[in-house]
């Protein structure tokens, strides 16, 4: 064997370990251990994990909470102590949920061992067999996670919901009562959703013609095949409208004609919170939208970090639905994708920003896009434009991981970890912060009273008449 | 009353501890030696299957049908030590149809329970199973640790009385005026619980009866004594994985062969095994072609073996026997079966009786007739208890699950450790200190750790047999040092530590030489990193003979000037 071993290992090796490209979790194509669930096989995790400890050293949570146990022990280890065929006897430790899923773990690995799916397995499983469903935590956890439909609702009578939201004596109650913190404030609904602007707007056929205006003065074939899907995710929609007009502006401006097909949430605060059912029933509206138009030539675009990481990474990992691979090699952050395809440095070059954007920008690279290696795409790209100033803040983690920095009994954790972000915000130049993550977006704002942008926004500002 | 007869068993494996046991439990005064820690030797390098006798339904019903009664008695007695996984006999399309209904006849035919299973339902049961797997028979097989059953046994003995001596080899066997009356024995270091660095010494122990369980080495014992036990060693490779690939002991239903048996066992998977005979029980070759080949053919059955990761292979030495008329050329051919050979009515030589062959399985059956014949040659007359009378960890587990909570340890750990030590979990699990997890592949923690010490003495490799700490996937590269320190917290001094550390790293290594690819490999850098950089276990100073006088050393540059300026020596 020891021929066919060695063979067999160096291709293993090279599918597991590629520095130069982001680590997506591709490393063995994931068996469905029976047609009718999505248990996916995780002996390889378990194998490759030497035991080094560097995704320990990689996790904020463990670096301000000493009882944590870190990723080493919540993802191979206890997978490997746990797995036995008695399995009722052997159950998850509850310090799963002190994981924040911020990932970090993930890419912090030498062997490619992908933590975040033992950890959301692990997750899944505690929720569904450990925890009362008739708990408060649950409840509110469930909350917590299906934003979406809290946020759909609010959306109705937006103005009524900011107000009664964050209204004192219902937030005290919401605390006592659920455990969501009081300390912070919920984020304002818009009084247009992106979809609602989007329909007013003319919607895909409207995209199209503008597209095609476009290509005309870029001189390009007015059939060009530049078309593009996108995933605005529930944040965009409901709370910052303004991020998926920069996008659907920007794209048309680059020539690429814009569908926005049926979408549920990404999941990943389902992930996050092991409402692995929720994230599932999302998932299959996405993919199933999503698969037909990546037939059809279409790329999924997401201008939220979480977002693109979820459809990227986490989907293939959790779940075994049709056409969710080709999703998954398919889907692109939305500055991501520019920078492939377009000359899209060139053109910041060249371009200069004056009025409310120009500004010096204080950027925090979130978590998930450093999982797919774009923590540096915003500093590198608008550090040649005229115009602005950016300050990288460092590769600390915010702290407020979706859901996680919600609730009562996490949020001095996640301060504590936010605070070297804080900090480094308050050193920069400017009081403006830049960040691709909607709720890294609500840290940075909660800690430092900074005003935040997405990327796409500046683009916009640089880019658009 | 005069003093209760005197019997010294030789052997700390299965067999010699559970004839201890048997003894003790009658009342006779009983001196157990071995020569290593207890498993030594066979006992502790085998797969770890509790047979349902379904392995020997077709060939050897006689042993089918021991198997099958004392896996009954061992889910009883020995629960702590047991893993009722269930077994298959899987047929794949290459595989003998004719030879399958044999299997099942046989089995019946044994009062073996069986069931056949299609091939999607053995699939269903285990996942992994390959594809073209056609069927299935399902019998009671089992795991079982034997590190665990045979501690058990000796403790068992212990509580009765016995004396229980390892790291003692017999020198010699006793003969007077044509009878044995004892074994001269060289204790390593000293009697007792066994201590580095003090002096060791000899014993004559007299005995009224010798019992002969060397297994292996069953016939250098015989020629110490003058008689012919003719001992055919035959060595098997194992190797173990990394994590369990299936949670039923699978077996490939074809008439006996090489690398036909997968045991989940613990945290991992044990694949086997290979059967050639060696002149030498202590000194034959360990060869990589014998695992490829093992892995190679399992993977047959279980496809993804090809691409897991093995943590580490060792050998057993089967002792087999066979009476001098048979002479088969094949080990293969010789039978499982076991044998008592009285010395008195074989060679003229009252005193001694050696009990050979057989397997782990029927190791208390086995135990029992021997125990019935020396008790009815000392004429002592008093009933076998041991099929009845669970063994220490296995009394009484009803409270199981309520320690769970008890010890503030994480699930995983705290549902490992009561696995591992099942009723004793109370006694050793609650303790006012700090308990921290030693060794995390496995889940042990301070507090096993410490228990087994004081068990065992200064054998690190002895408290590996106990806790299973250094057996997981890093093979002590995290944790080896860290069971140094509790040996030295426990007392004992740097010099009887260090020897036993380093004893310790030498059996890790020496199984894992044999997995060195891939992620294993991997692993072994990491623990060479750490073992020899870290702690520079390769060239240190404090590894020689004197003492290091650390007061020599100066208090360094700050304090020699008083102040941070101080001269760097540059």
């Amino acid at each position: 064997m020891s021929d066919s071993e060695s063979d067999s290992t160096t291709t293993t090796a090279e599918n597991r370990f590629e520095p130069a490209t982001p680590n997506v979790g591709e490393k063995f194509d994931p068996v469905a251990l029976h047609d009718d669930t999505d248990d996916f096989d995780l002996r390889p995790e378990s194998d490759s994990c030497y035991k080094c400890s560097t995704c320990d050293t990689n996790c904020p949570v463990a670096e301000v909470d000493d009882d944590f146990p870190g990723p080493k022990f919540q993802g191979p280890e206890q997978w490997r102590l746990k797995e036995q065929s008695d399995d009722e006897d052997h159950e998850i430790d509850d310090s799963i949920t002190e994981c924040s899923n911020c990932m970090r773990c993930d890419s912090a690995c030498p062997s490619g061992v992908s933590l975040s799916q033992m950890h959301n397995t692990a997750r899944g499983e505690y929720v569904d067999d450990q925890m009362s469903k008739r708990s408060l935590k649950y409840w509110r956890n469930r909350i917590l996670a299906n934003y979406r439909t809290s946020a759909r609702i609010a959306s109705t009578l937006p103005r009524l919901a900011n107000a009664a939201m964050n209204f004192g004596p219902a937030r005290w109650v919401m605390e006592k009562t659920l455990g969501v913190t009081s300390e912070r404030e919920f984020p304002a609904f818009a009084t247009e959703t992106f979809r609602e602007w989007w329909q007013a707007r003319g919607g895909a056929a409207a995209s199209k013609e503008r597209a095609q205006a476009r290509r005309r003065e870029r001189g390009e074939p007015v059939d060009a095949d530049k078309k593009v899907a996108y995933f605005h995710g529930c944040y965009a929609n409901y709370n910052t409208p303004e991020v998926g007009q920069a996008m659907v502006r920007v794209y048309e401006h680059f020539g690429y004609e814009i569908v926005v097909p049926k979408q549920g949430c990404s999941g990943t605060p389902m992930f996050a919170n092991g409402m692995l059912d929720d994230a599932r029933r999302h998932a299959d509206i996405t993919v199933s939208s999503m698969s037909d138009l990546i037939e059809e030539g279409y790329d999924a675009i997401a201008s939220c970090t979480s977002c693109s990481m979820a459809l990227r990474q986490e989907y293939p990992e959790l779940f075994d639905i049709d056409g969710i691979e080709t999703v998954a090699s398919n889907t692109f952050e939305a500055v991501e994708y520019l920078r492939i395809h377009e000359p899209l440095r060139e053109t910041v070059q060249s371009a200069d920003i004056d009025g409310e954007l120009a500004d010096e920008f204080a950027y925090h690279a979130p978590c998930h896009a450093r999982s797919q290696g774009l923590d540096r795409q915003a500093v590198e790209l608008f550090g040649d434009l005229d115009g602005v100033g950016i300050d990288d803040v460092g590769d600390s983690c915010s702290g407020i991981s979706g859901t996680y920095g919600w609730k009562e009994e996490k949020y001095e954790t996640s301060m504590e970890i936010g605070d070297d972000m804080f900090d480094h915000m308050e050193s920069a130049e400017g009081d403006t912060g830049l960040t691709e993550c909607p709720t890294c977006a609500m840290q940075m704002e909660h800690g430092t009273g900074y005003e935040v942008r997405h990327p796409l926004e500046l683009l916009e500002a640089a880019l658009v008449d | 009353m005069a003093q209760e007869p005197h019997v010294v068993v030789v052997g700390g494996g299965s067999t010699g501890a559970g004839v201890a046991r048997d003894l003790a439990m009658r009342g006779l005064g009983v001196t157990l030696v071995e020569q290593g820690n207890l498993t030594h030797g066979t006992t502790g390098r085998m797969h770890g299957l509790l047979h349902s006798g379904g392995r020997y339904a077709v060939s050897d019903q006689a042993s089918a049908r021991e198997c099958i009664i004392e896996n009954r008695v061992l889910r009883e007695i020995a629960t702590h030590c047991v893993d009722e996984t269930g077994g298959l006999f899987v047929k794949r399309p290459e595989d003998s149809e004719q030879y399958f209904q044999e299997k099942l006849a046989g089995c019946e035919a044994c009062d073996i329970p069986t069931k056949v299973l299609s091939g999607a339902e053995a699939r269903q049961l285990e996942p992994h199973l390959a594809d073209d797997v056609e069927k299935a028979i399902w019998v009671p097989d089992a795991a079982i640790d034997p590190f665990r059953l045979v501690v058990a046994n000796a403790a068992s003995a212990q509580e009765h009385g016995a004396r229980i001596e390892t790291h003692s080899t017999v020198t010699d066997v006793v003969v007077e005026d044509g009878a044995v009356v004892g074994v001269e024995v060289e204790h390593a270091t000293g009697a007792g619980k066994r201590v580095h660095g003090t002096e060791g010494g000899t014993e004559v122990i007299r005995a009224d009866h010798v019992v002969n369980a060397a297994g292996a080495w069953a016939g250098r014992l015989g020629e110490m004594a003058g008689v012919d036990v003719e001992v055919r060693p035959s060595k098997g490779v194992m190797t173990v994985m990394n994590t369990r690939q299936v949670d039923t002991v699978v077996n490939r239903c074809r008439p006996k062969g090489d690398a036909d048996i997968v045991v989940p066992h613990e945290t991992t998977c044990i694949l086997g095994t290979t059967d050639e005979e060696v002149a030498d029980p202590e000194d034959y070759p360990e060869q990589q072609w014998e695992v490829d080949m093992v892995i190679d053919e399992l993977a047959e059955l279980i496809p993804m073996l090809d691409d897991a990761r093995t943590v580490r292979s060792f050998w057993g030495v089967r002792p087999l026997y066979e009476p001098p008329d048979v002479d088969s050329d094949d080990p293969t051919d010789i039978t499982r079966d076991y044998f008592l050979l009285a010395h008195d009515d074989r060679d003229d030589l009252p005193g001694m009786t050696t009990i050979v062959g057989g397997k782990l399985t029927t190791y208390r059956m086995m135990a029992e007739e021997i125990t019935d014949h020396v008790c009815e040659r000392l004429g002592v007359t008093a009933d076998c208890r041991t099929a009845d009378v669970a063994l220490p960890g296995s009394a009484d587990n009803t409270a199981l699950d309520d320690y769970m909570t008890e010890f503030g340890l994480r699930s995983p750990v705290a549902q490992r450790s009561v696995d591992r030590l099942g009723s004793r979990a109370g006694s050793v699990l609650d303790t006012d200190d700090p308990n921290p997890t030693i060794c995390a592949c496995e889940a042990v923690t301070r507090a096993e750790i410490q228990d087994a010490i004081e068990q065992s003495g200064t054998d690190l490799n002895a408290v590996r047999i106990r806790t299973r700490a250094t057996m997981g996937n890093c093979q002590g590269g995290f944790c080896a040092h860290r069971l140094a320190n509790e040996l030295h917290t426990a007392g004992y001094d740097d010099a009887t530590v260090r020897a036993s550390w380093d004893e310790l790293l030498a059996e890790r290594w020496r199984g894992q030489r044999h997995a060195l690819w891939g992620d294993q490999l991997s692993q072994a850098m990491l623990s060479y990193a750490l073992h020899a950089t870290t702690q520079n276990r390769g060239h240190d100073p404090a590894d020689a003979d004197t003492e290091i006088d650390f007061t020599a050393f100066d208090a360094g540059p700050l304090a020699a000037d008083g102040g941070p300026e101080g001269a760097h020596g540059n």
